[in-house]
């Protein structure tokens, strides 16, 4: 009798183990995708103002490297055309073409993922030349002055160089005349030249950099920076100060080499804003841009696929059947008495918009106000269908008060009430008002509470971010979730209710 | 703890929830025999042809424009009952015990006039007592006079004695007394109190009260066991003929004592409640396990299964 049950959730659960085998081993999924990471969304807009004719405008953008990657990129160029090139070590994007005669405005949005644990390894780059611009004796006095950190480690001398920027200079102290000279060549060239004479003296590699520091931000202009390669990674001097941070990884470049982050070729360009902001998301949307350009099947099929506003449905949807379960689990294993299999899930999404005191404390309020009408309408013995209608009406008129009433107070959490589920209300009124005229006041008022406990229950398993993010990214734990429905579907065994009620009989012998 | 009382019923063989709806009732109760026990017509014409009494029929109505002529059908007759055919927990039941000059007179003393009873039965016919909004039949059928035997130990009401049926053979049986927290109806959920019946010699034992040992009535102060239940061997027969006549394997039959008519069925149902293995103190499981084991003789007549019956179930 049990055999057919059994072997249909072991099919189930099979089905779920090899699916979700393949999508880890074969695909690469995340084991745990609700691990958080944490990403940037930099959104680059700027504005082309009208009656500028042809335009070409470049922008630098993030670049991806072992410790930085872009997940996510979204593009608007309006009637202009954009391409991407590389320039050097840079990405640029560049828009170009005739302006809108209403002006125009284009915009670059990207979410990048900083990843520090896999910042290494990068090939450490090549020393090149000294650039034209210095004369021979610039660059002899460079060298002279460089030359007098031999002895120090990497790190002390980026250091030291870095603090000549403020004036500073480690023993031992160089000559006046030196001192001079090189104050006169930083005044000529500026702090980031001169800086980068000397690195390139004390032969490290270094290059100036143009971006963001990564922290909540909208700019309108861009930090320029020296990075200088200490031998395992890149360090940062910032020039206005000398000050040296060694975590590159709290700056996002957007152009390095002496490239700049933007320029304009031909046209105008007004209103350029770099913003900055935080977000954390979970592993699996970093696997969002993988999967999508991804030829697998499995990948193709994915939940990921779904245009957003969609995805988020689906998340709910997703843990609908959980909920279900633990009903029937509560029902079946426990022996809470509950209004039906579906009012206590219906009640549990509704209070993911009307808070969950809120969503009971509007539920009793509606269900004591049904129940009261419902007594005076059983006198005049209506039809079943009329009679529904009625208490439907009621309960609307209901949601209608509370939502003007929020809306005078101010409270958000009345006007979501119309997003209970009306239906199940009406009848959640019914099957009190019966259950109370058949089994009494007690009978009635436990059902109502053991449908409250497990609508709360289920509000917490359907609202636990981290198995929302699990079935979104393999739904095949549905197949699994089923198992477990067929396997509690045989399950009869007591009620762990069953052995209060039935204690004197068991008590007995 | 949990997992001892879990021992302790599977020892005294009781009977969950669960097993009752899954071993039983789904196996052995197909889907398509239901209508014949959710509907009392259906029920009181089969039971005829089986040779099962039932509170006589005076007479049924089941369309609006037959209303009015009832009072022709009853011919004079001024003691009926008033049912919908397929109401559910008492509910839409008149009893008329007198005729008055404009109407009749309730079991309770109320005044009923003709006018208000033809509402009734039109409110019957409409569904309006029938819970899943179905249109309904209106019966009128002979008033019960309950056999005093019951008197000492019920208040108000007709009491009327469950048996539970498993493949025809009775397993286990209690008679429900009417308390005045159940307002008259022998109704367990209400309040009123289960007393279990020794299935061998028909005596009742103790008796139980909103899961409660009692033994006494709470209203009279009268104990309610040792009663000797009369008609108790052919009350066993039409238990265990009502598998014949219905097909159905698991089902709890309940019956009433006429006063002159003696055992009558009053309405079989397809989900009996378990609330007989408190009346009892027994569990069920065990009985009906004992009855899967059976040899398959013991299957072949109602008189064969009642008799077996009482010799296993002492």
């Amino acid at each position: 009798m049990k055999r057919p049950a059994l072997w249909l959730s072991l099919c189930l659960f099979l089905l779920t183990a090899g699916l979700l085998f393949y999508r880890i081993v074969w695909l690469g999924y995340p084991v745990f995708p609700t691990a958080p990471g944490k990403t940037w969304q930099l959104t680059i807009s700027a504005h082309l103002p009208a009656g500028t004719g042809e335009a070409r405008i470049l922008l630098g953008l993030p670049a991806e490297n072992p410790g930085r990657m872009v997940v996510e990129e979204r593009i608007s160029s309006g009637a202009l055309n954009l391409s991407l090139t590389q320039e050097g070590r840079n990405r640029v994007g560049v828009w170009s073409g005739p302006v809108e005669s209403g002006g125009q405005e284009i915009s670059y949005r990207a979410t990048i993922l900083i990843r520090p644990r896999q910042a290494s390894p990068e090939r450490p780059p090549a020393i090149g030349p000294y650039p034209d611009r210095f004369a021979r004796e610039d660059i002899a006095l460079a060298e002279r002055l460089a030359g007098r950190w031999k002895g120090l480690l990497l790190s002390d001398l980026i250091r030291a160089i870095a603090a000549t920027a403020g004036g500073e200079w480690k023993n031992p102290p160089p000559e006046m005349k030196d001192l001079d000279a090189w104050q006169v060549l930083a005044r000529g060239y500026g702090r980031e030249e001169t800086l980068l004479l000397l690195l390139r003296a004390a032969n490290l590699p270094a290059r100036r950099a143009e971006g963001l520091p990564l922290s909540a931000s909208i700019q309108n202009h861009l930090l320029t920076w020296i990075e200088c390669w200490n031998g395992r990674n890149w360090e940062i001097i910032l020039p206005e100060k000398g000050e040296v941070i060694s975590h590159s990884e709290a700056f996002l470049p957007l152009a390095v080499g002496g490239f700049p982050a933007f320029r304009v070729d031909t046209g105008k360009l007004t209103e350029i804003r770099w913003s900055l902001s935080q977000e954390f998301v979970s592993r699996w949307s970093l696997h969002w841009e993988r999967i999508r350009r991804s030829s697998s099947f499995l990948d193709r099929w994915s939940l990921f696929q779904l245009p957003p506003e969609f995805q988020r449905t689906f998340r709910i949807l997703l843990l609908v059947p959980i909920g279900t379960l633990i009903i029937g689990f509560l029902r079946n294993m426990i022996g809470f008495p509950t209004f039906g299999v579906f009012m206590p899930v219906l009640m549990a999404l509704a209070f993911r918009s009307t808070g969950l005191a809120y969503g009971l404390g509007i539920f009793a309020g509606i269900l004591l106000v049904g129940y009261a009408v419902r007594l005076g309408l059983d006198k005049l013995r209506l039809l079943l269908v009329p009679r529904m209608s009625v208490i439907l009406t009621l309960v609307i008129v209901c949601f209608t008060v509370l939502a003007l009433a929020g809306n005078k107070l101010g409270m958000r959490e009345f006007m979501a009430v119309g997003l209970l589920p009306f239906v199940i209300l009406t009848m959640v009124i019914e099957r009190f008002f019966v259950l109370v005229e058949e089994a009494g006041i007690r009978q009635g008022l436990r059902t109502a509470a053991g449908s409250a406990a497990v609508s709360i229950i289920a509000y917490g398993i359907i609202s636990w971010e981290p198995l929302q993010l699990t079935f979104f990214v393999y739904p095949e734990l549905l197949a699994a979730v089923a198992g477990v429905q067929v396997l509690l579907g045989r399950y009869t065994g007591y009620r762990v209710s069953e052995l209060l009620r039935f204690r004197a009989v068991g008590g007995s012998s | 703890m949990i997992l001892k009382a879990f021992r302790g019923l599977k020892q005294a063989g009781v009977l969950g929830m669960n097993s009752r709806n899954a071993d039983y009732i789904m196996r052995c109760n197909p889907r398509s025999f239901f209508p014949l026990v959710d509907d009392k017509l259906l029920t009181k014409k089969r039971s005829e042809s089986f040779q099962i009494p039932t509170p006589a029929l005076y007479c049924v109505v089941d369309r609006y424009g037959d209303v009015a002529g009832f009072q022709a059908a009853l011919r004079g007759i001024c003691q009926f009952a008033v049912k919908p055919a397929r109401g559910s927990g008492g509910s839409g039941i008149i009893l008329i015990r007198d005729c008055a000059e404009k109407g009749y007179i309730s079991q309770s003393g109320e005044l009923i006039s003709l006018q208000n009873l033809v509402y009734h039965i039109s409110d019957i016919l409409s569904g309006v007592y029938s819970l899943s909004g179905l249109e309904d039949r209106a019966i009128l059928e002979a008033l019960i006079h309950p056999d005093p035997v019951f008197d000492a130990v019920s208040y108000q009401g007709v009491p009327d004695i469950r048996i539970v049926v498993y493949r025809g053979v009775p397993v286990m049986a209690m008679v429900r007394l009417p308390t005045k927290a159940s307002d008259g109806k022998a109704n367990l959920h209400r309040g009123a109190i289960g007393a279990g019946i020794e299935l061998n010699r028909g005596t009742t034992i103790t008796a139980v009260h909103r899961s409660r040992v009692v033994g006494n009535h709470p209203d009279t102060g009268k104990p309610v066991g040792g009663i000797q239940v009369p008609y108790w061997e052919k009350m066993l027969w039409i238990a265990a003929r009502s598998f014949e006549m219905t097909g159905l394997g698991y089902i709890g039959v309940d019956l009433v004592i006429d006063r002159d008519r003696g055992p009558l069925l009053l309405e079989l149902n397809a989900r009996p409640g378990l609330a007989i293995q408190l009346a009892n103190r027994k569990g069920l499981k065990e009985r009906l396990n004992q009855i899967d084991q059976a040899p398959a003789e013991v299957f072949a007549t109602a008189e064969a299964r009642v008799g077996w019956a009482r010799k296993t179930f002492m």
